[in-house]
């Protein structure tokens, strides 16, 4: 495992089971990551046990802002460095990577799985994201940039958006436009944009340069007015930067994951309990490509699954239950 | 006798009743709390023993000069007391308040505290203090009752909710003076560990199960918590013994714990409570954060977290003291309150008399 192309072969390898690649990640992990090696210990695991996936509890996402979670190397340095956006080092989230061969194939195996680049040309709105030098999204997308055979993917301005018809006139190819949530927002409101032919929309929830929060359904809508494109062509990424693999959601809400993934609603007040079909909790993902820094992350975000195992986002999780005289109009 | 004389003794013999040993309309009801397990039968006799030695006529009196209260400032004025139901008869200063400046009470008492509250509001309509059928387990039975005010706690966030929620069912306006208190936690300097002084800080801290807003959610000890740990456990566990945890906590704070352990954060777990010696905004329940340092960490603190902060305490060197804003208390009365005691730094009586004593009154029902 500590060969990086010995763990790629093992990880992304569909002909295993999860449960057998997690389990040799689980080993590795207990073994070599002294954080989450006293993590675990509480809970009674060891390296020889051998818990199901459902049986390895889930870090608190804020480990990535507390410390440096990476795995014991020899030496090693990080081939990347990833941080959250934010206003001070203290509420930055940081993530090490030690082999950037990992982000590289968890990025392509499942965006090419839905939008092939022979099919697709993708063009990159990201405003804002520039200003963060370790943005995971804009190292993904000058990723995809340049790895698109055709060599016609690539990052859009607004005045570049507004000439997109005549750009790709005479080109068979669908255009998907990827972009964080409230910049397309404020594109579509903008009445710059004309409705494109075969356009599709692919937005990732962030929510930098713009003024409050929405849920999926009214910004969906919103992207759909605004760019005259049926909701069926509106796609969402599900991705941040403590994770190497992303998730996409096509034509509705609901998300669904890499081979190499596995996503659970957990309990906020007992994270061991997976919640059932249709009840609210925390997001739990186990990402085996992360396999040199922390695979197992309970985020803050508020989630649902449905008897398809497939999720929704519904927000962030805001605890309420706080201690003190708290009047709440549904428990008193 | 003066009105205002006879008025607040009129009250303090409402209560001196409610609290007598043969009541057995409180007999009844704190027997029903502790079979419904609302809350455990230690904590709901120290309330009531703390109430018997705070709600005497003299120290109405004090209250009443403190907060220069005038007879019938409020001319039966309504006032909606939300009462919320963390402790045992949590609410019981927002209804004195509006009884001793004789507005009209109106409560929404708490569903996690039902039974209590409403003993002494009987004995209050006996003494013809309050009116007869003007409070509910729910709050859409006062739909279109109009008040003149709010009184309420709660977070900042469901302030928001709560104040929405009133309007829709037209209870207030948006011009309806609300008292919204958010304080939270309260802060605790000890000096020395003799065992007066960690006795005091164990009831301070576990009291409740440190649930109230006046329990303390960080201790600034002149002491790290791995030196101290092995002594102060024993405190813990001696006031287990006489007054066992009630409520416990949820599974997510031996998450916490096992993180805590990850990041090599020194702390005790206690099984149903956990010390850190760490620091951030104290919003969890069952949960204490340790820091060594003085005074001057204390002033530090109280600066950072005075946002929700409720109060401040330490032993006799420094009570009194003004530390950004705050008086600081003595901490044995972190769980025995003199009634004139004031959440959020906010005399209620002082409130009502001013923000709602001079408004036109509703007429509305």
């Amino acid at each position: 495992m500590n060969n990086p192309e010995e763990a790629i072969d093992l990880i992304f390898n569909s002909s295993a089971s999860f449960e057998e690649r997690c389990s040799r990640v689980f080993q590795f992990q207990a073994e070599r990551n002294p954080f989450l090696k006293r993590f675990f210990e509480p809970f009674g695991l060891k390296p020889t046990s051998n818990p199901s996936p459902k049986e390895i509890p889930l870090m608190p996402i804020r480990a990535f802002k507390d410390r440096k979670i990476v795995v014991e190397s020899e030496g090693n340095d990080p081939e990347l460095i990833f941080k959250s956006s934010g206003t001070s080092e203290m509420s930055r989230s940081t993530h090490y990577i030690l082999s950037r061969q990992f982000y590289e194939t968890a990025i392509l195996e499942e965006f090419k799985k839905y939008f092939p680049f022979d099919e697709y040309i993708t063009l990159f709105y990201l405003p804002g994201y520039d200003q963060n030098p370790y943005s995971s999204l804009i190292w993904m997308a000058k990723y995809l940039v340049g790895s698109d055979p055709s060599g016609e993917s690539q990052f859009v301005s607004l005045d570049e958006l507004t000439e997109i018809d005549s750009l790709f006139q005479s080109n068979d190819k669908k255009i998907l436009l990827f972009g964080a949530a409230f910049g397309l927002i404020d594109l579509a409101e903008s009445g710059k944009i004309e409705p494109i032919d075969g356009l599709e929309i692919l937005e990732t929830g962030g929510m930098k340069t713009h003024r409050r929060e929405m849920d999926k359904t009214e910004l969906r809508q919103i992207l759909s007015d605004g760019f005259e494109v049926p909701l069926n062509k509106i796609h969402s990424e599900y991705g941040m930067c403590e994770l190497l693999s992303q998730m996409y959601s096509i034509g509705d809400e609901w998300f669904q994951t890499p081979h190499w993934v596995r996503v659970s609603v957990r309990d906020p007040k007992n994270p061991s309990r997976i919640c059932d079909v249709g009840e609210e909790g925390k997001i739990g993902i186990i990402d085996l490509a992360n396999i040199y820094s922390c695979p197992y992350i309970l985020a803050d975000d508020r989630g649902v699954m449905n008897s398809s195992g497939r999720f929704k986002v519904l927000g962030r999780w805001n605890p309420n239950d706080l201690r003190g005289c708290n009047f709440l109009i549904d428990n008193e | 006798m003066s009105e205002l004389q006879s008025h607040i003794h009129k009250v303090s013999k409402a209560i001196e009743e409610w609290l007598q040993p043969d009541n057995s309309d409180l007999k009844k009801a704190i027997d029903r709390t502790v079979e419904e397990d609302f809350f455990s039968f230690q904590d709901i006799k120290h309330q009531i023993l703390v109430l018997k030695s705070t709600l005497r006529k003299k120290n109405l009196n004090v209250w009443a000069d403190r907060a220069g209260l005038k007879y019938n400032s409020l001319n039966q004025k309504k006032v909606l007391c939300l009462h919320a139901g963390n402790l045992p008869l949590v609410g019981i200063q927002d209804l004195l308040s509006v009884v001793l400046t004789r507005g009209d009470y109106v409560g929404k008492v708490s569903k996690k505290d039902p039974y209590l509250l409403p003993t002494l509001l009987r004995k209050l309509i006996d003494f013809d203090l309050i009116k007869e059928n003007r409070w509910s387990l729910n709050l859409e039975e006062l739909v279109g009752n109009r008040m003149d005010a709010v009184l309420f706690a709660g977070s900042k966030s469901s302030a928001y909710e709560v104040r929405s929620s009133l309007k829709s069912l037209k209870i207030i306006d948006d011009h309806t003076p609300a008292l919204m208190r958010n304080a939270h936690f309260s802060i605790a300097l000890i000096e020395d560990n003799d065992s007066p002084t960690m006795e005091d800080l164990t009831e301070a801290v576990f009291r409740y199960g440190g649930t109230g807003c006046r329990s303390v959610a960080i201790v600034v000890a002149p002491f790290h918590l791995d030196d101290e740990k092995c002594e102060y456990t024993d405190y813990v566990e001696s006031f287990w013994l006489k007054n066992p945890q009630h409520k416990k906590p949820e599974k997510s704070l031996f998450y916490r714990y096992a993180y805590n352990r990850a990041l090599e954060i020194p702390q005790a777990w206690l099984n149903d409570f956990l010390i850190e010696e760490n620091i951030s905004n104290p919003k969890e329940k069952f949960l204490l954060f340790w820091v060594k340092g003085d005074f001057n960490t204390l002033t530090e603190l109280v600066s950072m977290y005075r946002d929700g902060l409720q109060s401040v305490y330490s032993t006799s060197n420094h009570i009194g003291k003004e530390v950004g804003g705050f008086r600081v208390e003595p901490l044995s009365q972190a769980q025995a309150p003199p009634i004139w005691w004031k959440p959020d730094q906010i005399d209620t009586i002082e409130w009502l008399q001013k923000k709602v004593a001079h408004q036109e009154k509703n007429s509305q029902l």
